[in-house]
């Protein structure tokens, strides 16, 4: 292989060899393809050819019609692997793709255009300014005037990028450094950045979880009682609409009677408790911002006695005192408002973590607000005279009990911690003989029918 | 790998042609009608943890179809959801596309998709999200749009201005910023433009003629309020 050095030309690099056979009329002509094609070397076993250089040799040979036959070592690639975008005035928009290779003085650029046509030109570093550009300045541009206008290079491999800088002459070694300088500066900006932002979400999530109940009685405490009040009425009045209510009979006296009892012992009570009971066999009963609850027959009947009825209703009062239903509003919206205005309205993940944060968000503050509804609803009933372990014992039977229907427990879930505390709040309260309701409990179960 | 593009305008389909084993990766759903010689799988491509971040972070697909020619060569038919111009581009693995989350259609085999993180203004305003596409790799890209695609080439530092919400594709060597529409803020908002980009070349930006967010906008309006 290669033994006549005007006959035959070999091209080797560590992987792949190729033998270039020039027909007689090309033999005199290997001079001027050497300058042509910006060869610096075409000599048998030439030591510093790069897989790039190799295969832009082997191309411009087989566009001469130069016969190439392939050595053992290697293989054919035919295919152009561009390294580089050049922009210049008659190349496309987006820019012509182009096959660098640094050298000692300068870089040699192939380009193919139109159908299949090779150019090269020899850029000596003389003539380069350099720059650092793309979408995220990353990429090595270097600008020079060619003689074709002016043309623009945008280098991202970090190969080719690596061994211009190692290539560069020192009058390149400032400006480079100014590019590697701004690349390391927007990555470092950007890094700052996204870890201030992932920080501060973090810290206002976190917030958010531990701070919560905080700005959210803040915001409450800003929203006058009327408000409040239209909001529950407005919602009340929509579930009346749909549901069958008792008017008047025992069932209603009683419930009033309690409420009224119950809402006398409230210091300070800025409701009018509206209380209607609804002819449903759902166990439930339930109480909306601004004073307004909802007993269902369901619930009335399944207790054994009016202080069972009065501990609900207790409970159920003190949901609407400490304002639990408008916190958990506020908490949510803002919430909410807080993933929208972070995520902006992406429907994937903004979506998911919307989701997500509401439902946890629901499920935690609900425990806490049991628990202070509970206490609380214990107390008003020891202030009211009524017995509170008819509460205790009606939370506990509804628990052992399955039914299908008792929707109360879904929101209220029952647990043995639960009656726990509520019984041992209770042993500390001082003693005290209750004072009966007007009414007989069996008359008005009675009358539910 | 040979592709026509069908009834161009509002309407359009691609046609792909694919020999005996090559493969064409498409958005999930493309597919219209295919030769009974090729095979449709459903792939996650990057792996469980890249679809998931795709489909968390850019909103797109988390699988996608591959069409695969495996039993001899046949054609493909492919479109995209939404009434909308298709282009086609050739990537020579070296140029690089931005891609906008629902602008992905179709792409052969050596076209890599990655989600990539945008910068804190450019996630926040331009209104793409915090995440976008990047397309990179060799061979056939398939883009659509809703509305018609018009072709912007920058020249180096060549700058120009589009609306954010009319975006396709942009070419990686482009660079852009967010900037309000008017130099005051009321007016950029009043204008109906908000935030706008200024693209600077060199490269192509791809745009489409109509805005999906005002089409929706202007749709909900004719939608009666169900109870």
């Amino acid at each position: 292989m290669g033994q006549a050095i005007h006959s035959n030309l070999r091209i080797a690099d560590a992987q792949s060899a190729y033998v270039i056979t020039l027909p007689t009329q090309l033999r005199q002509d290997a001079q001027a393809l050497k300058l042509r094609f910006g060869f610096k070397t075409i000599l048998d076993g030439s030591p510093e050819v790069s897989p790039g250089l190799c295969r832009l040799w082997y191309r411009a040979a087989a566009r001469e019609q130069v016969a190439v036959k392939e050595s053992s070592k290697g293989h054919v690639m035919t295919d152009f692997h561009p390294n580089a975008l050049c922009f210049g005035d008659e190349f496309p928009a987006g820019g012509s793709p182009c096959l660098v290779h640094v050298e000692a003085q300068g870089f040699t650029i192939a380009f193919t255009v139109d159908g299949g046509q090779e150019q090269a030109e020899v850029v000596p570093f003389s003539r380069v300014t350099v720059s650092a550009g793309g979408l995220d300045h990353d990429q090595l541009v270097l600008q020079w005037a060619g003689p074709a206008g002016q043309r623009t290079l945008y280098l991202k491999n970090p190969e080719i990028i690596h061994a211009f800088r190692q290539a560069a002459p020192a009058h390149l070694n400032e400006p480079l450094e100014r590019a590697a300088q701004q690349v390391r500066q927007v990555r470092k900006r950007h890094r700052m950045v996204w870890g201030l932002v992932g920080g501060s979400f973090l810290a206002l999530v976190l917030g958010l979880w531990f701070g919560s109940d905080l700005l959210v009685e803040l915001a409450v405490d800003r929203i006058p009682i009327e408000w409040e009040q239209k909001l529950g009425e407005s919602a009340y009045r929509d579930f009346l609409a749909q549901h069958e209510t008792v008017n008047d009979g025992p069932s209603v006296n009683a419930i009033t009677e309690m409420a009224q009892r119950l809402a006398r012992h409230v210091p300070n009570n800025p409701y009018t408790f509206e209380v209607t009971v609804v002819k449903s066999d759902v166990v439930n009963a339930f109480a909306l911002p601004g004073g307004y609850i909802v007993v269902f027959t369901g619930l009335m009947k399944k207790a054994t006695s009016s202080e069972e009825v009065a501990g609900v209703l207790a409970h159920e009062l003190n949901h609407v005192l400490q304002r639990h239903g408008l916190e958990r509003i506020v908490k949510q919206l803002g919430f909410v408002a807080v993933v929208s205005i972070v995520l902006g309205n992406s429907p994937g993940l903004g979506g998911v973590m919307k989701q997500l944060g509401v439902e946890l968000m629901t499920l935690k503050f609900g425990r806490a607000q049991e628990t202070e509804a509970d206490l609380s609803g214990l107390q008003l009933l020891h202030r009211a005279k009524i017995d509170p372990n008819g509460m205790i014992t009606f939370f506990e039977r509804l628990a052992e009990k399955d039914g299908s229907r008792v929707e109360w427990l879904s929101t209220h879930p029952m647990s043995s911690a639960r009656a726990d505390r509520l019984k041992a709040q209770l042993a500390e309260m001082p003693r005290q003989d209750p004072e009966p309701f007007t009414f007989e409990w069996m008359k008005v179960q009675a009358s539910l029918g | 790998m040979k592709s026509e593009i069908l009834y161009p305008g509002a309407f359009p389909m691609v046609r792909v042609e694919l020999a005996e084993g090559e493969h064409i990766k498409a958005e999930s759903g493309a597919m219209v009608a295919c030769s009974p010689t090729i095979d449709i799988e459903s792939k996650m491509e990057g792996g469980f943890l890249g679809a998931l971040s795709r489909k968390f972070l850019t909103g797109e697909k988390f699988f996608f179809q591959t069409l695969r020619a495996s039993r001899g060569s046949g054609e493909a038919l492919l479109a995209p959801t939404v009434p909308g111009e298709i282009v086609v581009l050739e990537l020579d693995g070296v140029n690089e596309y931005m891609v906008q989350k629902d602008g992905f259609l179709a792409g052969a085999d050596g076209i890599t998709i990655d989600s990539q993180m945008q910068s804190m203004t450019r996630g926040l305003l331009g209104g793409e999200g915090f995440f976008i596409l990047k397309m990179s790799g060799k061979g056939m890209l398939v883009l659509n749009s809703f509305g018609a695609i018009h072709k912007i080439e920058l020249k180096p530092d060549q700058d120009y201005i589009v609306d954010n919400s009319h975006l396709v594709a942009w070419s990686a060597t482009t660079t852009y910023n967010i900037e309000k529409a008017t130099s005051g803020w009321v007016a950029s908002f009043t204008s109906g433009e908000g935030f706008v980009c200024r693209f600077r070349g060199p490269g192509i930006v791809y745009i489409q003629s109509r805005n999906p967010r005002g089409f929706g906008a202007w749709v909900r309006q004719f939608i009666p309020i169900s109870e």
